[in-house]
């Protein structure tokens, strides 16, 4: 059956619809960004308007103890911070499409809708597509939306001590507009495989999110100096997690053959 | 061109078969039920017509179009009303019909004021703008009727329609359904409320895990072993004659009606000459119907003698 943009549409507006009236959800997807926001602009405000304060230059040793004496302590533990902070810019599109497609897939079983949702027209790779849609295009948005007051934020506090613009540069608008996207399509598929194998919304999540934890990894390994990731790191990982998004779509259209949810769920 | 047919349809979930050997016919604009105890592979059936599961035995079209291959054309054809209505409760009712009219790909300038029609019929114009989590039972039920005909499908299948409904919401249901049969819809009904049935339905199958018998509700009713004789005076000064007749296994009596219940349906005849030899004056013979729920009870308790053809 050839596949109809108007019902993937279809799936998109629902879900779309849906999202927009649950305040719960809502709330939920807006926390994270708010906190990614607000913290190291918090972080970077303090090495900013205390630059000669003598322990920045102890921090700063413990993460490069050949620092030059020249070289402001203050300056570059806000460029190592917004350095460590982008590897969870990088995460936060994974986990938003997770509560949104836990809830769209595994909440159709919860409900009891997707016995009429499947004895009408809509194909697996429509349903999927809507679906996926409906998480990834709010992810990008949060993503992009919190870049965008993270950059605004990030150079009013700096300024004063770096009378620069620090963002947007190079390695973050890569990062956002490339790496985010695959990512978010990641966290999408990984939701999606799951909630098509379990019965609960929040079963989906819970699962969604322990699969999640390994790339937290990414974030403490760069906290913590073990790792020195840059741009070409990052365009490595895009392209692995690429490959991964494609094995996923995969395995999700597989898992949303009519006749297995049918049988297995409803 | 018949609007079901099903030749030997059944499903297998793996070793297990859930329904098997079913042969039924429904001719458009007929309001055909299935009855049969919860697990006796309705829903299996239903879901094989509508293209929800593929047959695992068997081929059965639906207006033309063949179950196991139709897709696409075969969910446009039909309309399923599941025991859940299924509905979304943040959306309206308003916003959950144009859903389905957006996944049916139909023209919702044409499709509005045909569903607008039902809603006032089923009395819920004036609620399609509140969330469907504010609806009572009773009218999530008739939005997903409303639902399941928007796209004008040639058939509709309702599966338990008035389950776990409250009498008062379920009869709403009912007169619902009855609205539509009255268009001339045809519609299969899945239920195991018999009166529900007998009121919808001109024919019926009985099913548990295969076909146990299918006909027009008054043949079924008929069939059986009891006869309605009515004689001219005092019925029951033959009462005694007639219990003593091998053939015979009870007779109630009250005024000049006798209903005769007999061992083998054969045996009208002898009942007839015994009367008559006894100086009764017959006025009417007929095979007693019987509820349709000691049918349906016979049938699938397996008390009964043998299926019924159609």
């Amino acid at each position: 059956m050839a596949f109809s943009f108007k019902r993937m549409q279809a799936v998109f507006w629902k879900d779309t619809v849906d999202l927009l009236k649950n305040r719960g959800l809502l709330l939920s997807m807006l926390a994270l960004p708010a906190v990614l926001v607000v913290v190291p602009t918090g972080v970077v405000y303090a090495y900013a308007t205390a630059p000669d304060e003598p322990s920045l230059r102890v921090m700063a040793r413990y993460y490069d103890p050949n620092l030059p004496a020249t070289v402001s302590a203050a300056r570059y533990l806000v460029e190592r911070s917004l350095a460590d902070w982008f590897s969870l810019y990088l995460l936060m599109p994974v986990f938003v499409p997770v509560l949104i497609s836990s809830q769209a897939v595994a909440g159709e079983k919860e409900r009891r809708t997707l016995e009429p949702l499947l004895a009408s027209p809509v194909t697996a790779a429509e349903l999927l597509a809507g679906k996926s849609l409906t998480s990834l295009v709010p992810a990008m948005l949060i993503t992009v939306g919190a870049f965008a007051t993270l950059c605004v934020s990030v150079n009013v506090a700096c300024w004063p001590l770096a009378h620069e613009l620090l963002l947007p540069n190079g390695m973050w608008l890569f990062g956002i507009f490339v790496v985010a996207p695959l990512f978010a399509f990641f966290g999408n598929a990984v939701a999606v495989v799951v909630s098509a194998r379990v019965g609960e919304a929040r079963m989906a999540q819970q699962i969604s999110g322990v699969l999640m934890l390994p790339l937290l990894g990414l974030f403490g390994s760069q906290v913590a100096g073990f790792l020195q990731a840059g741009t070409r790191y990052y365009a490595a990982l895009a392209l692995v997690v690429a490959v991964l998004d494609a094995v996923l779509v995969w395995v999700g259209i597989r898992l949303f053959d009519r006749e297995r949810l049918v049988s297995r769920w409803v | 061109m018949s609007g079901i047919e099903a030749e030997g349809l059944g499903k297998r979930f793996g070793g297990r078969a859930a329904v098997t050997g079913m042969t039924f016919c429904v001719a458009p604009g007929e309001v055909f039920g299935l009855l049969g105890p919860n697990g006796a592979g309705k829903t299996t059936t239903v879901r094989m017509l509508t293209g929800l599961l593929s047959p695992s035995e068997g081929q059965a079209r639906v207006f033309g179009v063949d179950v196991a291959t139709g897709g696409d054309a075969l969910r446009r054809s039909v309309g399923l009303l599941t025991e859940q209505p299924g509905l979304y409760d943040r959306l309206t009712g308003r916003e959950n019909l144009r859903f389905f009219m957006k996944l049916n790909e139909v023209d919702e300038r044409t499709a509005w004021p045909r569903a607008r029609s039902y809603l006032e019929r089923f009395g819920l114009l004036g609620r399609e703008d509140e969330p469907c989590g504010g609806y009572s039972k009773g009218m999530r039920q008739k939005l997903a009727i409303v639902r399941a005909l928007v796209h004008e499908p040639k058939v509709i299948f309702l599966d338990e329609p008035t389950s776990g409904l409250d009498p008062e919401a379920a009869r709403t249901v009912r007169d619902a359904v009855a609205e539509l049969a009255a268009e001339g819809r045809t519609i299969v009904l899945c239920s195991h409320n018999l009166a529900e049935v007998e009121r919808l339905c001109r024919r019926v199958a009985v099913v548990k895990g295969r076909l146990l018998a299918q006909g027009a509700v008054t043949e079924l009713r008929r069939e059986g072993s009891a006869l309605d004789i009515h004689v001219v005076g005092d019925g029951t000064a033959h009462v005694t004659r007639l219990q003593g007749l091998p053939c015979v296994e009870s007779v109630l009596a009250e005024g000049g009606r006798l209903r005769v219940m007999v061992k083998d349906e054969a045996a009208g005849p002898d009942v007839v000459a015994a009367l008559v030899h006894a100086g009764a004056r017959v006025q009417t013979v007929a095979r007693a119907a019987r509820p349709l729920e000691e049918v349906y009870l016979e049938l699938v308790q397996g008390r009964a003698a043998a299926p019924a053809g159609d």
